[in-house]
């Protein structure tokens, strides 16, 4: 079940990812305004969503890791959070590339461009602990990650806090049923592809884990057992 | 010593509530006394003040020889960057060493043995960070009121820049002093705490760098910029307090081999 799980979503992916991309490109209307570069919006949307979707996972996966030593959450924790990088990057790209379209500047250093951008160097400054840290420094990286899910709600109410060039949270509700067709095989599709791979790297890390311990376990065995006494010298033909 | 405890008024105190309320005076006296320690022993080598103070006093001499040359109209642009960037340079540096004292003396297994909460280290610390921040951020204020005209605000105002400082540099200290405990306890690398501390302290700093902008263009929105400053400290401190045991101390661990196998990989 453990390999076939993360296969069944990579080829559900693989069927829906082409309609998805027919649907965008050939069945929906070009929006008035904003024209071909709105289509950037079925990618850019459903990325932002599955990034604060995996930085709560993290988060959450982070603060069982801190009160239970759950080795299982630890790798939640890991995985969920190279997850975050990757969507985020994908986000991070994507918005600029509409925003120069849109609003005639890549970056105009709105709340939830901050907010975001922000996000994404905390989950950088998680990995890099978790790969250069010392000894009990995997506590400090859970700490991290619960200020990190701690950062998804303030990207989600920037546009209602502060004043922002960003679209309204309201829009996602206001589409019209041809946007919306086209917009859940590209949320469904990424989401199973997030899903398939968050699967994978938690089989890696515990996986790892194990092998840690076996390695330990090893060592212990070598160093509790005796060193062999030195004993007389093989003779030789000409003693 | 004998505490005396009042209800509200009309309001029965029950047995929880005069636990709850003792154990949080406790806790607080605690921590007083753990900050005043800490000063005392810091006021013995000033090695913390000097230090932070002589760096605090460079950074403000590269950014006067660096923006020197702008103009009137562009300082109230740069000055607020230029005062919580050396803020931020200063409290990395104050935060990697705040807990070498207990490190190199191996004094926090000490006081964490000792019938000590927990969260009174937490707070005695961050205290200690900020008086220390402040002492600095003074240096910083005087030296760019004296260097650019556009920060006359601050002389002007001085009770507006002391609660903007105060509130820019609590945030700070909350939450690097959690993640600086983090790093004396794990052994780690103190080039780690600049990776982890600027990206968490962002928030607050931007936070504190439109607040200082709005002051010193005499804006009404100063007071909201300082209100969600405020919001960002209570935050900060907060889930500092509620973090610091388990990063701290952590959980009982079970046998795990994980990154003394991963140390030997490498």
């Amino acid at each position: 079940m453990k390999k076939i799980l993360p296969i069944a979503f990579l080829g559900a992916a693989a069927l829906i990812f082409p309609v998805s991309v027919k649907t965008i490109f050939l069945d929906t209307p070009i929006e008035n305004q904003m024209g071909t570069v709105q289509k950037i919006f079925y990618f850019h949307v459903p990325l932002a969503w599955i990034m604060m979707l995996l930085a709560v996972v993290c988060g959450v996966a982070a603060g069982i890791q801190l009160r239970r030593d759950s080795k299982r959450a630890e790798a939640v924790s890991i995985a969920a959070a190279e997850l975050v990088l990757v969507t985020g990057l994908g986000v991070l790209i994507t918005g600029p590339i509409w925003g120069h379209a849109t609003w005639g500047k890549a970056w105009t250093w709105d709340a939830r461009q901050v907010s975001t951008g922000l996000l994404w160097l905390i989950f950088a400054a998680y990995v890099l602990v978790r790969h250069y840290g010392a000894a009990g420094s995997e506590r400090l990286a859970a700490a991290l990650a619960i200020f990190g899910a701690i950062d998804v709600p303030v990207i989600y109410y920037a546009v209602k806090i502060w004043k922002t060039t960003h679209p309204s949270n309201d829009v996602a509700g206001s589409l019209p049923a041809s946007m919306w067709a086209a917009l859940w095989p590209a949320l469904i599709a990424l989401l199973l592809t997030s899903m398939a791979l968050l699967l994978i790297r938690v089989q890696q890390e515990l996986t790892d884990v194990t092998l840690d311990e076996a390695w330990v376990d090893l060592d212990d065995a070598g160093a509790t057992k005796p060193n062999p006494a030195p004993g007389p010298t093989p003779a030789t033909g000409d003693a | 010593m004998s505490v005396a405890i009042a209800g509200p008024v009309g309001a029965p105190v029950t047995r929880s509530d005069r636990v709850t309320t003792l154990l949080g005076m406790v806790a607080l006296r605690q921590a007083w006394l753990l900050a005043v320690n800490d000063l005392r022993q810091e006021a013995r080598d000033l090695e913390l003040i000097l230090t932070s103070s002589f760096f605090s006093l460079v950074v403000l001499i590269m950014l006067g020889m660096s923006f020197s040359a702008l103009g009137v109209s562009s300082q109230p642009l740069a000055v607020p960057g230029m005062l919580w960037l050396s803020v931020a340079f200063v409290g990395a540096l104050t935060l990697g060493r705040i807990f070498t004292r207990e490190r190199e003396f191996d004094t926090l297994r000490a006081l964490l043995v000792a019938p000590v909460e927990r969260v009174s280290i937490y707070l005695a610390k961050a205290f200690v960070t900020l008086v220390i921040l402040l002492g600095c951020s003074l240096i910083t204020v005087l030296g760019l009121t004296l260097l650019f005209p556009a920060a006359q605000p601050f002389a002007q105002r001085p009770m507006a820049t002391a609660a903007l400082v105060l509130m820019g540099c609590t945030a700070y200290a909350g939450v690097g002093t959690l993640f600086a405990a983090g790093l004396a306890s794990s052994s780690g690398k103190n080039v780690l705490l600049s990776v982890i501390l600027y990206p968490l302290t962002m928030p607050s700093l931007l936070f504190a760098l439109v607040a200082t902008r709005s002051l010193l263009e005499g804006h009404e929105s100063f007071t909201t910029y300082l209100g969600q400053l405020a919001a960002t400290n209570v935050l900060a401190f907060v889930v500092g307090a509620w973090l610091f045991e388990p990063v701290l101390v952590g959980v009982p661990q079970k046998r795990r081999g994980t990154a003394r196998a991963a140390r030997r990989r490498r």
